[in-house]
């Protein structure tokens, strides 16, 4: 009966194509819009992956960067690096601001560095330094490129001018990117030169991150200390609460559209089949043979739209970051399960459809077909 | 060179038979009720071609899907080998219909997305038959058919004749005990109708299956062992018959459309027919009367 399936289905070339591609778009839409925010969660915590440090320091209760603000006092620099384990320390200083460039103002982490900071800076530069100096700023490659600006260049960030001096990779995502800026310019726009904002922790070798990160919390007063990984699952995990209602809603949308495909083209194709089916109960067939003709026949356009949909969005996803987009689209397991999931329900769905078509169908019509 | 219709081969068929006792079906109900088959019977051996002929509303199509077990008497038992198939349950009929019942179509019905071989090949897997194996014998049949060459057309690429071949081949896969057969040389030309009959009949005396065929083609009385003639849902004395010398049919020779023409007497089945006849009798008088005796 699968043989069956496969034949029908690929004898009507045109009911396959828009039934198949129905589904694949529809199911394209789930993966790509899944895959888009996947790549923001990823992106948005691109600073914390890279930064180097192994524990990030905040103030007390402060637990992501994106839409929170952290202040700590000078000394806890000197006391953190005193906490056993502690191999080096960069505090930096972070605000969530714009960069303007002429009519364009793209939001930004706007991150203060001291001087000589060994690490907490950008990770990968393509051309300029990788340390602002005073007055000098370091902005993404790819947003510097959509406004236009070069190194040498002017941008104002918290209303000051500053020269771009280095052009950073990696560093933007679908709604924000990252620029730096030296600590001293910082806090002359702050006007406020006795604080900042994490504190950077490398620990040294062969030490746990998570022991050294209680350690510091105990020794240290209002602070809290989270390793990177748990810091940046807390930053990803504000994007998620954000995007979820949004994803929730385009995945109802496409499973409907793919739903209604499936549906449309299973029950025609069913119903344009009907004297081949009766003949085949004449025949002998009994009811649960044609219907798992009917499952197959849906079961086989859907993973087939399913892979068509995943080729493309894998392209895109090929596609997109050559393109200079500041988007990334990162398809994840939990996606192509929840997709895959999605696939099969439509394909059962759509088959129970017809089943009255089938069960309904009187063997004798076969000497009435004339 | 083509093979021109190969043999069946022999087999030792388990002797069937088929008894319709009384049967009557009715169809609607209150005013509307139409009785298609009024109280018949009749009995069928094994290795016996039967034909069942007569005018078109008579009730052959009907009678022959009750004894395929496609459609329910209203009235009366029909007998597989002393089993009621009549009063089986809708779920064991089924596998009655594919191993007991072979059935040949006038317009083949044959699967149109599946090739030659997969048509024969899909009903001796519906009887649990494994796929390599369903395809061998379905491939042996065939070819022992003259359509070793035509295995892996798809339907509309097989002339008429090749249709009701691989139909043939569907009908006997399953190793039936009965071939039921309703006018499966309507929509061939006589050559090839003629080369269906033979088939047929060869099933019939080879193998010692049992052949009802339900036809209006005159032809096929030359390999029936039996013609009963189906007239209001009931058999009647056989009626001596003329052939219509335009269209074909089999025409009562106390028809009201007949004419006279050159001394012979011609019979029609409707005045189209006659109407036809007139503007070229030269064309068909040739193949004219032959009445003939039932
Ligand atoms: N499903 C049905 N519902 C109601 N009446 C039916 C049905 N099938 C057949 N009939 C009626 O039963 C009678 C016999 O029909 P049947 O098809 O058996 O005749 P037939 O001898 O096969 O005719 P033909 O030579 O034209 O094929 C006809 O009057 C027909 O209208
Ligand atoms: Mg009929």
């Amino acid at each position: 009966m699968t043989r069956l399936a496969f034949r029908n289905l690929f004898q009507n070339k045109i009911r396959m194509v828009i039934s198949v591609g129905g589904v694949a778009l529809a199911l394209m839409l789930i993966l790509s819009l899944d895959a888009i925010f996947t790549g923001v969660e990823q992106r948005i915590t691109v600073y914390i992956d890279n930064s180097g440090a192994d524990i990030f320091v905040s103030q007390s209760d402060v637990r992501n960067m994106h839409m929170a603000s952290s202040s700590l006092p000078d000394s806890v620099t000197r006391i953190v690096k005193a906490v056993p384990g502690v191999a080096k320390v960069t505090p930096i200083s972070y605000i969530s601001n714009y960069v303007v460039m002429g009519d364009e103002r793209n939001l930004a982490y706007i991150i203060g560095l001291p001087d000589m900071a060994e690490f907490g800076g950008p990770w990968k530069i393509s051309s300029g330094g990788s340390l602002p100096e005073e007055g000098e700023a370091i902005i993404d490659r790819a947003i510097a490129e959509k406004s236009g600006v070069h190194l040498g260049d002017e941008v104002k960030i918290l209303g000051e001018e500053f020269e771009v001096a280095g052009l950073a990779e990696e560093t933007s995502s679908l709604v924000n990117s990252v620029a730096f800026i030296s600590m001293d310019d910082f806090a002359e726009l702050r006007g406020n030169y006795d604080t900042f904002s994490f504190l950077l922790v490398k620990v040294k070798e062969g030490v746990s991150p998570q022991d050294t990160a209680k350690r510091i919390e105990a020794w240290v007063r209002d602070v809290t200390a989270q390793t990177t990984e748990a810091f940046s699952n807390q930053e990803r995990k504000v994007v998620k609460d954000m995007s979820t209602d949004v994803i929730t809603i385009m995945n109802l949308i496409g499973f409907l559209i793919g739903l209604a495909v499936m549906a449309l083209t299973v029950y025609t194709a069913t119903l344009a089949r009907r004297p081949e089916y009766g003949v085949l109960k004449a025949l002998g067939a009994r009811n649960g043979h044609l219907y798992r003709a009917v499952l197959a026949q849906a079961l086989i356009s859907v993973a087939i739209g399913f892979a068509v949909g995943l080729a493309i969005t894998l392209l895109l996803s090929a596609i997109i970051p050559r393109l200079g987009l500041s988007m990334v689209l990162q398809v994840s397991s939990a996606s192509l399960l929840k997709v895959g999931g999605l696939s099969l329900v439509i394909a059962g769905i759509s088959a129970v459809l017809p089943i009255r078509q089938i069960s309904g169908l009187d063997p004798a019509v076969v000497f009435r077909s004339k | 060179m083509k093979k021109d219709l190969a043999d069946v081969p022999g087999r030792l068929a388990p002797t069937s038979t088929l008894e319709v006792d009384h049967v009557t079906k009715r169809y609607g109900s209150g005013d509307t009720e139409v009785a298609a088959v009024r109280e018949v019977s009749l009995s069928v051996a094994a290795g016996e071609i039967v034909l069942i002929m007569g005018p078109s509303g008579s009730g052959k199509t009907t009678l022959l899907s009750m004894l395929g077990a496609l459609l329910k008497p209203s009235a009366g038992e029909i007998r597989l080998n002393g089993e009621v198939i009549s009063a089986m349950r809708e779920n064991h009929l089924p596998d009655i219909r594919l191993r007991k019942f072979g059935f040949i179509f006038q317009d083949f019905n044959l699967l149109s997305a599946l090739s030659a071989l997969e048509n024969v090949a899909i009903v001796a897997e519906l009887a649990g038959i494994k796929r390599s194996a369903a395809r061998k014998a379905a491939a042996i049949l065939l070819t022992n058919l003259g359509l070793g060459d035509r295995l892996n057309f798809l339907p509309e690429k097989l002339s008429g004749g090749e249709k009701q071949r691989v139909a043939i081949a569907r009908a006997l896969i399953n190793d039936p005990a009965l071939i039921l057969a309703d006018e499966p040389t309507a929509n061939l030309d006589s050559k090839i109708g003629h080369e269906i009959m033979r088939l047929l009949r060869q099933i019939a005396k080879k193998q010692g299956r049992s052949v009802v065929i339900v036809s209006h083609d005159q032809r096929i009385k030359d390999i029936a062992d039996r013609v009963l003639w189906l007239e209001d849902g009931q058999f009647k004395d056989m009626v001596t018959m003329a052939t219509d010398p335009v269209c074909g049919m089999t025409v009562e020779l106390d028809n009201e459309i007949k004419i006279e023409w050159e001394g012979q007497l011609f019979y029609f089945c409707a005045k189209g027919c006659r109407d036809e006849f007139f503007s070229h009798p030269e064309q068909f008088s040739s193949r004219s009367v032959q009445p003939v005796k039932g």
